[in-house]
């Protein structure tokens, strides 16, 4: 069944968050949204296109329905709910890690997995300063069952770090339906990501 | 206290998303009014000015606006600050030199704590001192929803008024502040804006224009307005309209918030830009390159934003740079005065 969002009545921007809401609760291939007022209707269109939704819209009388479909692609990171982080993050920097591989650094690669590992293991020195940690490529493995830096991981996201895993990577890896930590992202969130970042670090 | 934890802009309904009324709207209720007639009233209703403006003497005229609205950041004493510096900027637009101030003032007594009331009126205050104004009154209505502003007096000599409407082909046209309140208005409204673009944000809508006037004043400036609700490409309009010249914009050049920029295009876009976009969208042409973010960004409607300057094209490099050195560092040249297409704006 398709959701159905009713956002009549309601003034910008409580539609586009209602809509954002569903999106990150509910994950659905598909939704429906009602809205009453031409700026709603060009709003939640805009919101959806932009989450990678096909959109198409419908008049009925003064009111607009909007029917968008998954397209791929995942919420980009920022239009996820920032208030607390966000709040907490004053006077703080936005530090980005982005892991290309499963190795640090070139050599043997029994050493750079320990490396890797290691570094991962070590990565909640940085503090609250840490924001985001993307794992791209082979680096992918360290997010999947089997790997010792999982509950590391765990231990960063339980602090608010957002952890990010390329889902084509561990589609290409056939590792998608190994996932154990981060959410499944793609190459829009990992592009905004660098551009919100203060900095960014790539192992 | 409990008050510390009242976020104003979840009060209201418009904040930044709508507290404009629809400038069609507006125009269907004053058209056609029989206006009274006065040789004294230089700048009147019927000119759709930044201010009135009426002879006192052959040396001397009042400069008259007032502006208020609902809160568009959650903090009392910024919003105080806030509404004055707009309130005040009309005067500064106009070439003026405010004297005299009033607060208006809507306030919820039974669901809000009076001392947020005194933190609006101190950042008022705040703005009305720093201009060197004095304030002598105001009027205070019960009403369900906050609202808080001026009405500003100012004086200035009759022969040196600065409107809308006197733009001459080839004049360059400055902007002096970045574009993009209204859509971070609406952000923070949503809870999505950090509290750093918060505070450069609102550090932004609290600057006086007073500056950018007094450094305009010593150049060649044929027309000048500042950007409110109706939006950067809605101001223009109003230059631009019964003119007799065109308008090029080069929206690569014309100062924006980056951030609001990438949230135009998730739909973060307060009901105002859409009114503009329909009421003036007819006399834009955009050029193909130009996004739908971007074009978003010039209806944007403003708070507190910054002057919009027509000024001889040989004196506007200078002018950028005078203003830089008042620390008016987002001045920028952002398009010029055409003679053609008539009536027109065009915008790269």
């Amino acid at each position: 069944m398709i959701n159905e969002l009713d956002c009549r009545g309601l003034g910008c921007p409580a539609p586009v968050l209602q809509v954002r809401n569903v999106l990150e609760k509910e994950s659905p291939a598909a939704l429906t949204v009602l809205v009453d007022n031409e700026a709603a209707l060009q709003n939640v269109s805009r919101f959806l296109e932009h989450q990678n939704f096909l959109v198409t819209a419908e008049r009925e009388g003064g009111e607009f329905r909007i029917i968008g479909t998954r397209n791929g692609g995942v919420i980009a990171p920022e239009m996820r709910s920032q208030t607390p982080v966000e709040k907490e993050r004053v006077g703080v920097k936005k530090i980005m890690v982005l892991i290309t591989s499963a190795h640090m650094g070139h050599g043997d690669d029994g050493l750079g997995d320990m490396l890797m590992f290691n570094f991962i293991k070590t990565l909640k020195e940085m503090g609250p300063d840490l924001w985001l940690v993307a794992f791209v490529n082979s680096g992918v493995s360290f997010t999947v069952e089997g790997s010792e830096a999982v509950p590391f991981l765990k231990e960063l996201a339980g602090e608010g770090v957002q952890i990010l895993a390329c889902g084509a990577c561990l589609v290409y890896l056939h590792l998608m339906d190994k996932l154990q930590v981060g959410e499944v992202s793609n190459m829009l969130d990992i592009v905004t990501g660098m551009k919100l970042a203060d900095s960014v670090i790539t192992i | 206290m409990t008050h510390e934890k009242i976020r104003l802009t979840q009060t209201v309904k418009g904040a930044g998303c709508a507290a404009k009324l629809a400038p069609g709207v507006l125009d269907k209720a004053l058209c056609g009014l029989d206006l009274p007639v006065d040789p004294n009233l230089l700048v009147g209703l019927e000119r759709a000015d930044d201010a009135g403006v009426y002879r006192v003497s052959n040396d001397l005229a009042l400069v008259q606006t007032l502006d208020f609205f609902p809160p568009m950041v959650d903090d009392p004493y910024s919003f105080g600050q806030i509404a004055a510096a707009n309130a005040l900027s009309d005067i500064y637009a106009m070439g003026g030199v405010p004297k005299t101030a009033m607060n208006i003032v809507a306030f919820p007594a039974k669901t809000m704590d009076i001392s947020i009331l005194r933190s609006i009126i101190e950042g008022g205050l705040d703005k009305i001192r720093e201009a060197g104004v004095v304030l002598i009154g105001g009027h205070t209505v019960e009403d369900s929803e906050l609202k808080y502003g001026l009405s500003v007096t100012g004086y200035i000599h009759p022969d040196r008024i600065l409107t809308k409407k006197n733009l001459l082909i080839g004049d360059l046209l400055i902007l002096t502040k970045p574009l993009g309140t209204g859509i971070i208005a609406t952000a923070i409204k949503a809870g999505l804006a950090g509290q750093d673009l918060t505070d450069r944000v609102t550090l932004a809508m609290t600057t006086l224009n007073r500056d950018a006037a007094l450094t305009m004043d010593e150049f060649p400036v044929h027309a000048c307005t500042d950007i409110t609700g109706f939006g950067f490409l809605g101001h223009l309009a109003e230059m631009v309209v019964d003119s007799g010249k065109g308008v090029r914009i080069r929206s690569a050049n014309v100062p924006m918030y980056p951030e609001a920029i990438e949230w135009a295009s998730m739909g973060l876009i307060p009901a105002g830009a859409y009114n503009n976009r329909n009421f003036r969208g007819a006399i834009v042409d955009f050029s193909s390159n130009v996004s739908q973010r971007i074009q978003d960004l010039l209806f944007d409607p403003q708070t507190s934003g910054g002057l919009l300057i027509a000024v001889a094209a040989m004196e506007a490099e200078s002018l950028v740079t005078a203003l830089k050195a008042k620390g008016i560092d987002t001045a920028a040249i952002v398009g010029e005065v055409i003679s053609e297409p008539v009536e027109r704006i065009i915008v790269e």
